[in-house]
Formats: structure tokens, sequence, C-alpha cells
């Protein structure tokens, strides 16, 4: 479902596919764990498989390495099926999460290990190799280091050194920085995207944080109980999700569902998007607040043809919308105005993260100066977003 | 990304790489490069090869032999019957009173005859008797270590824990040699007692002789496995229970005993199955007034009778492996993986404080240090001294010297030394250098994850339960009387298949060393090598083997031992006259003369204690990984 809304997000680049899926699925026992999932990783694009943990990036990610086979599909690396070939023989890079470094080796050895089955670039020594990828991941005058005594971003950028040393034409990342500490985080992912650039080298990316995945890719694919959801520019994903749940997994989103009562602008008829369109809201869906009484909002309908498939939308019709906390406007009445309770307020530093109740649902609100009591909220109809539209 | 990967080249983007490689280097590089290629294809084939070659040697020295025996008890006359299997179930003298209950009577007269007094076990009966016995033993002795080495920190906890290992490897003959030498009539407890007035004791030849030889070496493997699972136990664990409102002891009965006692257990049937087969300990300190169903086979195949001998070895087959079984299923319900615990912390050796709670498990603890002393070390002790006193009790190398006399003088029909050092040598070392690429071969087969897994499992497995005069039985009537294979007679030397044998039964232990190593190592650094360009074989012998290597060479050390010490699979075998080893010879001199069997025990010991320390060295650049 997720990849025939993205065919407009695919259009603009046309560099060759590198990596392909087509239809794959790999099945445990009676769960898929990957569940027909169609993908293209075009050369030298930084790829992201991002979702909650389950989802199948990883299944994802150890099919294209070979460690899986798919139970069904096929995976083509340049237009060649790559059925049957051994991890071995697929040129492409991986660092695990734990980094795998061979301990019995120092950080230089590691590195070299590659170059046993793949010779170093024409007039390059062995050593000479070994010391030029240390140099790119910022670690000289390592080698000669036991890989355990390392700290810190050692251990990684040890691990992308080595899985880059044979130069292979794709570089897999298995959510090598989840185990850091936030700030070492943040330093580390741009010098990955620095070192990726520099190469050019396709890269595939599993992560389960949203915002590393938004930070650091081109192109973003959401997963979700083995299927994709989503796959676009992070800008995209942000700002047009295509689903509820992308909505609702990348960064905080208020996500409302209702009946449209009303539509306004031109069109209305089967073909053409009305400007906007007035949706009796669902209510809360906590009965012990009593939060089942219905609200009129007005929403734009400026992103449905992008986000719900381009159908017209009419009186009568299920919408799914979102709008991002930022968008929402504390004391606001002039539209969309909702009278809320404050409920909890967050302190993040640059915002404070408030949470509002209205009407038995929770409202997600950013602002600088935290409200309390009863506020008044409202927002803009043109950031809402349509997620999903339906007779 | 100029990068190619040899011995690739069915694979997609790696024709250009070889090309380029070729125009660089020319016809010099193209060689290396085949070379290279085909010294890939050789490693990918080598696992093949040796998993074939280890099935073979299986099939050879094992399957075919034993099949050989059973077939031999099931088929009298060319015809398939039971008969022998149901003599033996209704004679008295093998089963006891249960045998009137296959022979049709009451279950209930049965079960009173065997509660009355003068009940008959028969032999079968005896030898589970025996058995339960020694397991109640070996627990007991066992059981007071594990919490020594699990709660006490005193100096040399770490060597007194590798040092339990030792009696698992110590050839069962020599202690058996210690044992005579320590509780015989004129043995070193008497000759203590006697100093101190009491009146002399004469264990040997008993009952008590046997088990107690037994907790010498089952107490250990019951100590290891508690300790181990004792260290397991998560301290927040029992914490947590504390701060709920358990006093220790409580905690202890609620959080601690639920996790050890699985390990005791496990301790407890491991010993049962190992002492119901028991042979050359029953066979020098019980003799054949307690033979157990092993000696009693030996003593069928020695009056040639294979038939009934056969069928009496499956009938205990069938009894060990039951038992196996049932411990098995229970294990595999109640294992628990437990890592990265924090384990309880230990106490030191002194009490902190002279409150009851705190001095009484000391002194407990004390009293059992004699008890096992006693045990543990006076056998050894007393082999040495033996060794070195003469008949006035003065010190002496006479026994030595009759050693050293009877290698010169010594006819042909005698058990000459040298031959037994030799033999013992190299016998253990061929038989190494073939379980070692046996057990590390079937270890990686067993951990890697296939349908069918278990099977295999179960197949290299089966010479640890099934008994070595079996073995060497059908060893000796297949290979060694000769066989015949399409017209061709093939008979294997005594020795070679001496050697099989021993390699047969080192190379389990072996996979049970090696095979807990590679299950344990970080499945991502195989991967890492597989990505980085290496076969899985490669990956295997650069990654996976190193850091096993400490296991390997564990295991090697082992299957070294095994071999010197292995008693049941080659006194049969070796009835030739030249393929004899040390403990055959110490076998064959300790009815007539305890001194220069005490002295064989030496030597057997020394060179055991040397190729330990020398494999132990081999390896000790590796250690500590």
């Amino acid at each position: 479902m997720g990849s025939d809304r993205d065919a407009g997000s695919d259009a603009p680049n046309d560099d060759p596919v590198a990596v392909e899926l087509d239809g794959v699925t790999k099945r445990y026992g009676e769960a898929d764990a990957v569940a027909d999932v169609t993908l293209r990783v075009r050369e030298g694009e930084f790829f992201t498989l991002v979702g909650p943990s389950g989802c199948g990036k990883t299944t994802t990610l150890r099919l294209i390495a070979g460690f899986e086979a798919p139970t069904a599909g096929a995976i083509r690396f340049g237009g060649a099926d790559i059925a049957g070939v051994p991890p071995e023989d697929r040129d492409v890079g991986v660092v695990f999460q734990n980094y795998a470094l061979f301990p019995h080796m120092t950080v230089g050895e590691n590195v070299a290990y590659g170059l046993n089955f793949a010779d170093p670039p024409e007039g390059v020594t062995r050593d000479e190799r070994v010391a030029e990828l240390l140099e790119l991941v910022d670690l000289p005058d390592v080698a000669d280091r036991d890989p355990r005594a390392s700290r810190g971003a050692a251990p990684s950028a040890s691990a992308m050194a080595r899985a880059l040393a044979p130069g292979p034409d794709v570089l897999l990342l298995d959510e090598p920085m989840s185990a850091l500490d936030a700030r070492l985080r943040e330093r580390l992912r741009v010098q990955v995207r620095a070192i990726q650039s520099e190469l050019g080298i396709t890269t595939v990316y599993v992560t389960h944080d949203q915002e590393e995945a938004l930070a650091i890719s081109d192109r973003v694919a959401v997963l979700r109980d083995g299927v994709v959801e989503q796959v676009a520019p992070p800008r995209t994903v942000y700002r047009e999700p295509a689903t509820r749940f992308v909505a609702e997994f990348v960064g905080d989103n208020n996500v409302f569902a209702g009946r449209v009562v009303e539509t306004a602008g031109p069109g209305g008829d089967e073909t053409t998007v009305p400007a906007t369109a007035i949706v009796a809201v669902d209510g809360g869906g906590s009965a012990r607040r009593g939060g089942a009484e219905s609200e009129t909002l007005r929403v734009g309908l400026g992103g449905v043809s992008g986000a719900a498939g381009g159908n017209a939308v009419a009186v009568g019709d299920r919408l799914t919308f979102c709008v991002r906390p930022q968008h929402l406007v504390v004391g606001d009445a002039t539209t969309n105005a909702m009278r809320a309770t404050v409920e909890s307020a967050e302190f993040l530093g640059e915002t404070t993260r408030v949470t509002l109740d209205w009407k038995g649902r929770d409202l997600v609100v950013r602002t600088q100066d935290p409200p309390s009591g009863e506020v008044v909220v409202g927002f803009d109809p043109t950031d809402a977003h349509v997620v999903d539209a339906s007779r | 990304m100029g990068g190619s990967k040899t011995g690739s080249d069915s694979t997609p983007g790696t024709e250009d790489g070889v090309s380029d490689d070729v125009d660089s280097g020319g016809p010099t590089a193209a060689v290396g490069q085949r070379l290279a290629a085909l010294a890939d294809r050789f490693d990918a084939d080598l696992l093949t090869l040796l998993a074939v070659a280890t099935s073979a040697v299986l099939v050879v020295a094992f399957y075919y032999p034993v099949a050989t025996v059973l077939v031999e008890a099931v088929v009298v006359d060319g015809a398939v019957t039971l008969a022998v299997f149901a003599e033996i179930l209704r004679d008295p003298f093998y089963v006891g009173e249960l045998a009137r209950l296959f022979a049709g009577e009451s279950p209930v007269a049965v079960a009173r005859a065997l509660l009355s007094p003068d009940r008959r076990l028969g032999i079968v009966g005896f030898t589970a008797y025996q058995a339960a016995l020694s397991t109640v033993a070996s627990v007991a002795l066992g059981l007071p270590a594990a919490y020594l080495l699990a709660r006490f920190e005193f100096p040399g906890r770490r060597t007194l824990r590798s040092l339990t290992i030792v009696p698992f490897v110590l050839p069962s003959i020599m202690v058996a040699v210690g044992f005579v030498a320590t509780f015989g009539d004129r043995g070193t407890l008497n000759a203590v007692l006697a100093t101190v007035g009491l009146p002399p004791v004469d264990l040997l030849f008993t009952l008590e002789a046997v088990v107690i030889a037994h907790a010498f070496y089952n107490a250990p493997l019951v100590a290891r496995v508690t300790t181990a699972a004792w260290e397991s136990v998560d301290a927040s664990a029992v914490e947590t229970a504390r701060s709920l409102g358990a006093g220790p002891t409580r905690a202890f009965y609620d959080v601690v005993a639920p996790q050890v006692y699985p390990a005791v257990l496990t301790g407890a049937a491991l010993t049962f199955v190992f002492t119901f087969g028991t042979f050359p300990i029953v066979l020098a300190l019980g003799g054949f007034e307690l033979a157990t169903v092993e000696v009693f086979v030996y003593r069928l195949v020695r009056d040639l009778s294979y038939a009934e001998a056969a069928a009496l070895a499956v009938i205990e087959l069938v009894i060990s492996l039951a038992v196996l079984l049932a411990y098995l299923r229970y294990e595999a319900r109640s294992s628990v993986q437990s890592r990265g615990v924090r384990p309880l912390p230990r106490r030191p050796l002194h009490p902190p404080a002279l409150t009851a709670r705190e001095v009484l498990p000391r002194v407990g603890l004390a009293v059992y240090a004699a008890v096992a002393a006693l045990i543990f070390l006076a056998p050894i002790a007393s082999m040495i001294l033996a060794s070195v006193t003469g008949g006035d009790g003065a010190l002496t190398l006479e026994h030595y010297r009759f050693l050293a006399q009877r290698q010169r003088t010594g006819a042909a029909f005698q058990v000459r030394p040298w031959p037994a050092i030799r033999n013992s040598l190299v016998f253990a070392t061929a038989a190494t250098l073939v379980a070692l690429p046996m057990g590390v071969v079937v270890a990686v087969l067993t951990t890697r994850k296939y349908r069918g897994r278990k099977l295999v499992d179960a197949a290299a497995m089966a010479p640890l339960a099934v008994s070595g005069i079996i073995v060497g039985l059908g060893l000796l009537r297949g290979l060694v009387f000769g066989v015949e294979v399409a017209g061709w007679r093939i008979a294997a030397t005594g020795a070679a298949a001496i050697v099989v044998a021993h390699a047969v039964s080192g190379y389990p232990v072996v996979v049970r060393t090696v095979a807990p190593g590679l299950e344990g190592l970080d499945r991502s650094l195989v991967e890492s090598a597989r990505a980085l360009g290496a076969s899985r074989v490669r990956a295997l012998r650069d990654v996976e083997l190193p850091l096993v290597w400490p296991a390997v060479v564990a295991g090697a050390a082992f299957a070294f031992a095994i071999s010197i010490g292995e008693f049941t699979a080659t006194v049969v075998l070796a009835t030739g006259a030249d393929a004899y080893t040390m403990p055959v010879a110490i076998e064959r001199f300790i009815g007539r003369r305890l001194g220069p069997a005490t002295a064989m025990g030496v030597v057997l010991l020394v060179v055991t204690g040397v190729s330990f320390v020398v494999i132990e060295r081999l390896g000790g650049e590796y250690r500590g990984l």
C-alpha cells in the first residue's frame, strides 16, 4: 500500500537502482517477519529502514546481506538476482549493533581482515589501505590496539573501517549507534553521513530512532509488522505521512478521525478535491470522561491528492488527518478553537511539551511558556494533513 | 571500491575485478588467483570431507561393532529370537526376585519378597543398588564442596575449582590401586589405626570400598554442576526476597534452592548412569563376588558366551538409556539460561563474628574438609607411599627395581613396563589426533541450526552411553578377527582397534568442551567475517576456532587423558601379547603383587600429569581469552 503512494517521490531522482527488493517475504514458522516488501535503493543513496522493534527492519537488512534467504520474492543487486549467493560473495559491508570486532585481533587486523579476500585498490598496499580507512573514520594510530580496550565512538568507527576496507558496493548498518549515549550518537551520525557522502557508497541503515532516520537519510522507509508503510525523503515523511501509523510514529502528532459534514471551495464532485472540509471529529476513546460528543473542525485538503491517492472528498467520507504540535497555537480562538484543560507539561529545554485534555482525548502542544488550567487552542486548516480518506 | 573477492567466480560483480588483477599483475598474479581459488574450494570442501571421515570412523569403530554384538544377542543358530533375553529375565541369578515377576508370579508377592531382609537382587539388581548408594554418597560428598566453592572466598578457590575436573580424567584402574593401598588390610588406613591403637578394618572387596571409590569419581562432578548453578543465582533475586520479608533461610529455600536443585539432579543422574556401567573399580575393588553387570559381561566374554554377554549388555544399555532419557526430558523442561547475573557475594572463610550462624557452617566445612582429604588425597598419597615401601615397612625402591628387572628379563607372556608405557603414549597420541578433528566437526555440526540436528547430536553422542565392553567386543569379533567386505577380507590389528575405540570414547568430550564455546560466540562475529568475504569454513578457521581455542586444547587434553586411562575396551582388545597399556598392566599386576602395581600406578600418574601439563603449556598463549 505504501509503494504506490510514494511513486511520486521516486520520480525526481533517476540514479540507477543499486539494491532492489521485489515482493520479498520472510516467514518464520507461522509469522511473516517481512511481508511482500518492495523497495528500490538507488546508487549512492543513504536509505534508512525505520520502525519500532519487531517491524522487520533488521530482517530486511539480513536478507540483503544474505544471512537469511527470502521465503518469497527476489533481491537484486544492480539488476541481477542474487538468490543463493552467499554473504561472502555479495560485496556488502556490514556493521552490527554490537560491532562484532574480532576480539583476538588488533584493530588493524580487524580492518585488514576483508583484504584477505579482496585486493586493495590498485597501487595501495594492505597496510596503506588499513591506515587510509582508519584515517577516514578519524581513528589514526589505533591499528595496534586491542579492540576490547577501545571505548566511546572507537569500536563503532573501527567496525565501519573494517566494513569499508574491501571496497564493498553496498554498506549495511544495523543500528550501529544504539549502544551509545545521546551526545556521542549525534556526533557520530554526522560523521557516518560525511563518510558516506565522501565515498558515495550505497548505504542501507537500520534504526528504531525516527529522529536519527530523519536526520541522516536521503530517503526513509517506515516499516510496521513487516510491511512498508511509506518510502519518501525525510521531509515528506514528516510533513506528509502516508498513513496514520507514520503520522504517529514519526515525531509528535495529533491525529483526528471523523466524518466530512460539509465541503467548501471549488470541486466537490467526483474528480476534484475541494479546498476545505468540515469534519465532525469522533469523540475521545475514554468513556470515563464521557467524551463521546463530537466537535467539528475545518481541515485544508491541499495535500489530499498526494496522500490519499487523488480521490475526491465528499460529504459523508471518513477522514483521518493530523496536526503537528507546533501548529496547535495556544490562545488562538479564530480557527478551529478547541477548549481544553492542561493535563501535564514536560520541560524539554527549547520548548515545553504540554498535554491537554480536549473532550476526553489527548492533544499535544509545543510552547515556550506553558499555560495552566483552561486554554483555547486552534490551528490553521492548511496545517492539517490528511492521511486517509475513505467512503 | 576497486576490491574484488577471490574465489567467487560465479557471482555478479567479480568478473571485472578478476580481469583487473590479471591486467595489472600479469601471468604470475593470474596463477596466484587460480591457486587462491583452488585453496578456497578445498577449504569449502574440508568440512564436508571431515564430516564424512567422522561418520566413517563412527560407523566402523562404533555402530558396526555394536550392531554385530546386538545381532549376536538376537540371532541364535541363524534364527531371530528373544530367547536369550527371556532366559536372562527369568533367571534370579541376574534379576533376583524380579525374575519371578517375569515368570508370571503376582507383583504383590514379588514386592513383598523384595522388601524382606533375605531378598535376592541378582546381578542387575545389585548393580542398580550399588549405583544408587554411590549416587547418594557422591551427592553427599559433592554438595558441601559446591557450597564451599560457590559461597566462600579463600586463597586457592579457583585452583580447587579447576581441580574438581581431575578425578574425571584420572585412570580408574590407578584410583583402584590407590584405594587398595589405602583401605587394604595392610593399607595406610590400617597403619594409622594401628598407631592410635584401634582395631584394623577390612574394607577391600566390600560394597563400601566400591561406593567410596565411586564417590571419589563422581562427587567432584556433582560439585562442579552444582557450583555452576549456584554461581548463576542472581543476588538481586535473593535481595528481592529478603526485602519482601523472607529471612535468610526462607530466601534460600524459596530462591536459591529451586535454581540449584536441578543441577544436583543432573549430577545425580549422570552419577547413576556412570556407576551403573562401572567396570574397572568393581573389577579391582570388588572382584567377581561383587560383580556388576559390566563385570559379568566381561566374564561372559572371557568364557566365550557371546550371546549371553551381548543380551546382558543390551539390558544394561536399555536401563542406562532409560535413566538418561528421563533425565534429558526433565532437563529440557527445567533448563534456564541465565546471563549477566550478579552472583551472590562470597564470604570469607574466617567467621566475621562469633555467632552460631557464622561459625556453624564453617565448622561443618572443616569436618567436611577432613573427610574429603581422606577420600580424595589418601588414595593418591597411599599409592605413592606404597610404591616406595617394602614388605617390612621401610622405604625402598624394590618395586621400581622389579619393574626394571621385568623389563629386562620378562618372558614374552609376561607384562613388561616399557611396552605398556610406549603403547599408552602412542595410542593416546593417535587417539587424540583422530578424536580432535572428529570432535570439532561434530561440535560445528551440532551448533548450527538445521532440521535433524538433534538426531545428529544423538547419533554422535551415543558412544557416551554404550559400554566399553560392547564396543570392545564388537571391534574384536568384527574388525580384529576380520570381516569380509565384497570378497575382501579386512582385519585390523588390535592396536588400530584400540586407537579407534579410544578415539570414539574420547571425542564426545571434545564435542562437549568445544560446542558450548561455539554456541556462546556472538553470531555477528561469523556474519561479519562472511560479509567481509570469508567462506563458512574460512570464518570457522579465522574467527570461531581461535576464539574457542582454550576449549579445543582442553578437549585435546581430555581425549588424551581418557585414552591413557581407558581400561574397559582396551582390556577386551589387548588380548594379544603386545598391545597392552599401562592400565591393563596395572590390572595384571594388582591381583598378584600390590607393590609393582603401585609403582606402575605412579608411573601412570606421572605420565598422565606430564602430558596434561604439556598440552596445557602448548595452549598456554591462548589462555585468558
